[in-house]
């Protein structure tokens, strides 16, 4: 089992009146699978997905990435894990815009003290993975929005992670550039790398094998399916 | 895992990157940034250069008085209008207090006196104003720090005889005679001619005064032409170093004595040696530090703030960066790291340019004005820590504020 949520809630407080983002959600994903988390606005998607990309905690239930319990750690503990666990696919790419895609590429290199040497082969495997290795000189707005998404892929590659977790990766693309970011998507589930999908989008979660649909911070219900070929 | 050690160092090599790119993007800005921190820094090294050359020159002079002479005059040590006012109200010291000390000090092996007076010097079409003229035993080039370069001296004789003859500074020589030799010439002093017997050798310049524009006749001939009733300055030179204390009690006895000074009045003159000078010049000096000290500090203080300022501007500008690098695995100290070098880089950089405008203004202060100056590599090392430390103290509260931050909100700011 590689993410296992139980009954984990997310409350906030707002004045007297206490918000519950999250109720009682428990969710099981093996390593390897693909799926999608699916929702309108204002579901919870966004606080699931940061609850299990360790970018926060949950005010109640427990959490276990990898078999590890997420959520009772702190700050630094959680920075670790992000970085050894799991790579971020944004909406808006999230790349940083004075840097070229390799240092991008290395960053989360970078925070585990990997070697210079070392860094810089994994940065360019990872960029030659995502079929950009004649880009990784460019800075991102010298790129395309489908270029700039692949640099993010390679980023979240780069530590080799047990999770890629992927907030609306096709958000801010066209549709042309989002087929291919979700091919890639679906190409790199082939290679062995679970992979976590979060988006509004029926075409998006019809790539995964398997959706959860959330509705006012609670799990509606749960599909399985084959997923679209690449 | 890899060594951590290769780790902090990549992230201080990083962060100065980020600082220096920074830096270039922004030039208006980082000029603006840095400017309290260089005007602070280059101050700090101007002054202490000054000072220094200053202090080199004075202990340079007050030490060629020799450790075993000290000076006698009616005024001592004046720190005020009223002070200046009650010593014109004493006796005068006279030629016949000199030959008491003479006679009664044992520990005193030599003792001499001069007096002095503003005066013009004329030769042929040539007509200098303002000459430092004085009279004085023919003891006084032994005892003082002028020598005589060529010619001679004048003699006991001379002085017993009140001959017209003069010894004069190497100035005077050069703007009289502009080359040729003075020797056995008559030059004019006010009213009286005298015929020149010495040239001294070169001083150079003291704070600014000349100090090679003199004309020196002997004691007896400048009191002829000056009056009887002449304000005198002893030179006494004690038997050695270990029997100054000794020379001076005697000296001081002598005079209160002949001065008829009261059992519980202070002294009725000064007595000054090369030790109480320096003391005297280093309690100016110091004063002059504390000054120093502050208004760097005021500068330093604010190009200080003026980096925490920029230096929070920095951090809401990034604050999707910092998101960004916290999701990838940033741990609080990482951000703290990286904002801190990037405060000390940019001091760090104002510091560098301070010491350099500094040097150079040492430099330009030392070459054309008459105050020296010597540049010290401590206080090279010292702008650069104190830029450094202003870095880090003002750099501080913002760093801890970038690394405070929560990521979830930092990744959703726009």
């Amino acid at each position: 089992m590689l993410i296992d949520t139980r009954n984990i809630w997310k409350t906030y407080q707002m004045g007297s009146e206490s918000i519950h983002a999250l109720r009682d959600v428990t969710i099981q994903i093996e390593r390897g699978e693909y799926v999608a988390i699916m929702g309108p606005s204002g579901s919870g998607k966004s606080t699931l997905m940061n609850l299990i990309g360790c970018l926060d905690t949950p005010s109640q239930g427990e959490y276990y990435l990898n078999g590890k319990l997420v959520s009772a750690m702190n700050d630094d503990e959680l920075a670790h894990i992000r970085n050894k666990e799991i790579g971020f696919v944004f909406q808006t790419f999230n790349l940083l815009p004075r840097a070229t895609a390799l240092h991008n590429v290395e960053l989360p290199l970078i925070y585990n003290g990997t070697p210079s040497a070392e860094r810089i082969r994994r940065a360019r495997a990872a960029l030659d993975m995502v079929g950009l290795s004649d880009r990784i000189g460019h800075k991102p707005n010298e790129l395309s929005g489908g270029q700039r998404q692949k640099v993010a892929i390679a980023r979240a590659l780069a530590n080799n992670p047990s999770l890629i977790l992927a907030d609306e990766p096709t958000g801010n693309l066209d549709s042309k550039s989002g087929a291919d970011i979700m091919s890639l998507l679906t190409e790199l589930n082939r290679a062995g790398n679970t992979i976590l999908v979060v988006t509004h989008e029926r075409e998006v979660a019809h790539y995964t094998n398997r959706i959860i649909y959330l509705r006012d911070g609670k799990i509606e219900k749960e599909e399985r399916q084959v997923g679209l070929k690449a | 895992m890899p060594p951590k050690f290769s780790g902090v160092l990549h992230e201080l090599l990083e962060g100065m990157l980020i600082a220096f790119r920074a830096i270039r993007a922004n030039k208006l800005r980082s000029f603006l940034t840095l400017i309290g921190v260089v005007i602070g820094v280059a101050t700090v090294i101007a002054v202490v250069s000054v000072i220094n050359g200053m202090n080199n020159y004075v202990s340079n002079k007050i030490n060629s008085m020799g450790s075993s002479t000290f000076i006698v005059d009616r005024f001592g040590l004046i720190t005020s209008e009223d002070d200046y006012f009650k010593a014109l109200r004493r006796k005068k010291l006279t030629l016949k207090d000199l030959d008491a000390i003479k006679r009664y000090c044992s520990d005193c092996i030599d003792a001499g006196a001069h007096a002095e007076m503003q005066v013009k010097v004329k030769y042929g079409s040539q007509y200098l104003e303002d000459v430092w003229g004085f009279g004085a035993t023919a003891n006084f080039i032994e005892i003082s720090d002028i020598d005589v370069a060529s010619g001679r001296g004048f003699t006991d004789d001379d002085d017993r005889h009140r001959r017209a003859v003069c010894v004069i500074g190497p100035d005077i020589a050069e703007n009289l005679f502009h080359g040729k030799d003075p020797l056995d010439k008559d030059i004019k002093v006010d009213h009286y001619y005298l015929r020149v017997i010495g040239v001294g050798t070169k001083r150079g310049s003291f704070l600014g005064q000349n100090q090679d524009y003199w004309v020196a006749m002997p004691f007896r001939t400048f009191s002829k032409y000056y009056g009887k009733r002449l304000d005198l300055t002893l030179h006494i030179r004690a038997a050695s170093v270990s029997t100054m204390e000794e020379a001076q009690d005697q000296v001081r006895l002598i005079l209160r004595n002949r001065r008829g000074d009261k059992y519980k009045d202070p002294d009725s003159f000064g007595i000054f040696t090369a030790a109480s000078l320096m003391e005297l010049y280093n309690n100016f000096t110091s004063t002059a530090w504390i000054v120093l000290i502050g208004v760097s500090s005021i500068s330093l203080v604010v190009g200080g703030i003026v980096i925490m300022n920029i230096m929070l501007v920095s951090v809401t500008e990034r604050t999707r960066e910092i998101g960004i690098r916290k999701a990838i695995g940033a741990r609080r100290k990482d951000i703290l790291w990286q904002f801190l070098v990037e405060s000390v880089s940019l001091s760090a950089l104002g510091g560098i340019i301070g010491i350099l405008l500094g040097v150079g203004m040492a430099l330009i202060i030392g070459k054309f004005s008459p105050l020296p100056a010597a540049i010290e590599a401590w206080a090279v090392i010292a702008g650069l820590l104190i830029a450094s430390s202003v870095g880090i103290f003002f750099g501080l509260f913002p760093a801890v504020r970038a690394a405070r931050l929560d990521p979830v909100e930092c990744l959703r700011y726009e």
